[in-house]
């Protein structure tokens, strides 16, 4: 696939520039790498940090998250573009005076935040300039210079109107400095096709199973109406099993001891594939065992490593109560975007449709060949509480 | 912490934008982008085209009605914020927009971004469905044989709109085109509360309370749940007896964790109590 590219005017300190950019590069690497104007540093490259901060059409935005192409026609102002700024004249004498800055890194974002804080909102107090200034990480001064110097600057402004400054223009520099000036951006030196990565085949390694750190844990408990060595029965068969796993699948048939599967969720927007390799052992003495699994989406680079407990007891001649236990760490781009709790939520319902798939296998039900992967929305969810709701007498 | 490769059109009107989303399956429409960016940097959404509805007029009007505001999609948190445009309610927009993420986020960032995007905890989808807000949905209803193809709008409210955690009732190649939020009598008291590590973060546990005994409405919403918004439609039995709130939490599933029940609970009660000092009207 070639990158399409699409022609883009746009106006940076005070310069309109022509270029071609693709898609899905951000409005910070644009400036960077295209424009040489260096001054806007990247941090967290998902909209966290504030180290990016920007001024599009006159308000503060994170460039990180901004795209060029959907900025037609926008006027971008970078630090470098606010050296004449009164304010920036004034925000910089005091940052230096209080001591505001260690390593520099969030300092750009800090100051252009600065800006926007104190024209805003004139003789804003400590507590307000902190509660304004959330979005901007510093990890060495422990904000209390930049609080100072910022709280200086509001005060001196105290009796002025609050500006909104979206839309306001920003005069450019009066004397711009050739290193203030963003440089046209030079013809593209050609496409680099991406490599393709090596299919992700890793797992050839000896499994070893290794302990879970700070687990979520889920425990279901649900009734099976057939006996107990049936359901046990069933839980030998890893093909069954899976199977029962909403959009999981043996990748390779499995010899009773290991598996390789694959998995995938939806989540909105997101969405993930996980492959992996698993062990299985069990215990007939009790009546019990465990899968031990990891997997990686690769998409994502979403780490999944998990454990499955599951216990059999015999309820009656023909019923069985099986008890699971599931633990798992996330780790990666997922976990961090999906947050714990809706990660739980989704994988509380997985363990719910697993059980109500297993019922289904058991009775000799017929399972969809593919289960269709797991989707967070209503109609699974409706469907698995009637179940849930019938399983315990409820409904 | 590059996107995938993705395509970009800037439509010349809504037809052209929804034709678009609706013959590419891969593609995602582009409103403010301050959720959508993060994930398409994170490689966790990939589509194949964004589609930037954002700049679109009919995402962009108001239009005042004798009951209720018509809110484009695309406004955004900070033309809340800063009164940019009006208020059906006695100032409890601009009061939550403030609230909502960071400045530089609130300058992009639109209140049907928010809708689309459903993250159970953002601040819009439980402040609209605590102040019973429909949301106004458009599509195509055809491909061929239009020169002009027609467009489809239906309206339903908030609560039923979003169905799960990031999950909503738009259908393939339909869009937010606004959000309609009825006025309030001068007289409405709002109660508002969120619980968050740090300003600006994502909120652990959230409750919205609208109490309008002019228009016989006492409605309560509790957001930050790992799924849908909980909407209480007559919460009068909750404000009477603040103890109820524990057995509407163990009801809607929200009390396994004894942790986050106590959060929860702690919100809920305060947003309760916020009704009396905070939303009278100046």
């Amino acid at each position: 696939m070639n990158a399409v590219t699409h022609a883009l005017s746009i106006e940076v300190n005070g310069r309109p520039i022509e270029a071609e950019v693709e898609p899905r590069q951000s409005l910070a690497d644009f400036l960077r790498e295209d424009l040489l104007l260096t001054g806007t540093h990247l941090g967290c490259e998902h909209g966290v940090c504030g180290a990016c901060t920007i001024l599009i059409d006159g308000a503060p935005a994170r460039s990180c998250i901004a795209f060029p192409v959907a900025l037609e026609g926008a006027k971008i102002t970078t630090i470098e573009g606010l050296i004449d700024d009164p304010v920036m004249v004034e925000l910089r004498a005091a940052f230096t005076r209080e001591h505001a800055l260690q390593c520099g890194f969030c300092t750009p974002g800090m100051l252009v935040m600065a800006r926007d804080i104190v024209l805003r909102r004139p003789g804003l107090d400590t507590d307000a300039i902190r509660h304004e200034l959330a979005g901007n990480l510093c990890r060495c001064t422990g904000y209390v210079g930049i609080i100072k110097a910022i709280q200086s600057v509001a005060a001196e402004r105290a009796g002025e109107a609050p500006l909104v400054t979206r839309g306001t223009l920003v005069a450019p520099p009066l004397y711009a400095s050739p290193l203030t000036l963003p440089v046209p951006p030079t013809s593209r030196i050609g496409i680099i096709e991406p490599q393709k990565a090596p299919a992700a085949a890793p797992e050839d390694a000896a499994f070893t199973i290794e302990p879970l750190r700070n687990p979520i844990e889920i425990v279901q408990e649900f009734d099976v109406g057939a006996p107990r060595a049936t359901v046990w029965a069933l839980f030998q068969d890893p093909a069954r099993v899976i199977a029962c796993l909403p959009g999981a699948s043996l990748s390779e048939p499995s010899d009773g001891r290991s598996l390789k599967a694959e998995m995938r969720v939806k989540l909105g927007p997101m969405q993930a594939a996980f492959g992996g390799v698993g062990q299985i052992s069990a215990d007939p003495s009790t009546w019990s065992g465990a899968i031990d699994g990891r997997g990686v989406d690769a998409r994502s680079a979403t780490r999944v490593q998990a454990r499955l407990v599951y216990r059999l007891e015999e309820k009656s001649e023909n019923g069985t109560h099986v008890c699971v236990d599931v633990a798992y760490v996330l780790q990666g781009p997922l976990a961090q975007m999906s947050r714990g709790a809706i990660a739980r939520d989704l994988a509380a319902r997985l363990t719910g449709a697993f059980a109500a798939n297993l019922d289904g296998a058991v009775k000799g039900g017929v399972l969809a060949p593919q289960a269709a992967p797991l989707d967070a929305g209503s109609l699974v969810l409706s469907l698995l509480k009637g179940w849930l709701a019938r399983l315990f007498g409820r409904g | 912490m590059k996107p995938a490769r993705f395509d970009y059109l800037r439509p010349a009107d809504l037809p052209t934008a929804l034709t678009a989303l609706k013959e590419d399956t891969g593609a995602k429409p582009l409103s403010g982008g301050q959720s959508l960016g993060p994930m398409l940097n994170l490689r966790l959404a990939r589509p194949s085209l964004l589609v930037h509805v954002g700049a679109l007029p009919e995402l962009r009007a108001v239009e005042e009605r004798p009951d209720a505001i018509l809110y484009g999609a695309a406004i955004t948190h900070a033309e809340f914020e800063d009164g940019a445009v009006p208020d059906p309610t006695p100032g409890f927009l601009a009061r939550i927009a403030r609230g909502i993420a960071y400045r530089a986020v609130r300058n992009r960032g639109t209140i049907g971004g928010s809708l689309a995007h459903a993250d159970p905890a953002a601040d819009w989808p439980t402040t609209l469905a605590a102040l019973g807000a429909q949301v106004s949905l458009v599509t195509l209803t055809s491909l061929t044989g239009h020169l002009t193809a027609p467009t489809l709008r239906r309206e339903m409210p908030v609560e039923d709109f979003i169905t799960g955690a990031f999950e909503t009732a738009l259908g393939e190649g339909e869009i937010v085109e606004g959000v309609v939020i009825p006025r309030c009598h001068g007289t409405a008291r709002f109660g508002y509360r969120k619980s968050c590590r740090k300003v600006g973060e994502f909120a652990e546990a959230m409750c919205a309370v609208l109490y309008d005994p002019a228009r016989g409405v006492f409605r309560l919403a509790i957001g930050a749940t790992e799924a849908r918004q909980v909407v209480i439609q007559d919460a009068r039995f909750i404000l009477q007896d603040v103890d109820k709130i524990d057995e509407v939490l163990r009801e809607a599933g929200l009390a396994a964790d004894p942790a986050s029940f106590r959060l929860r609970r702690a919100v809920i009660r305060e947003a309760i109590a916020a009704l009396e000092p905070e939303s009278l009207p100046a």
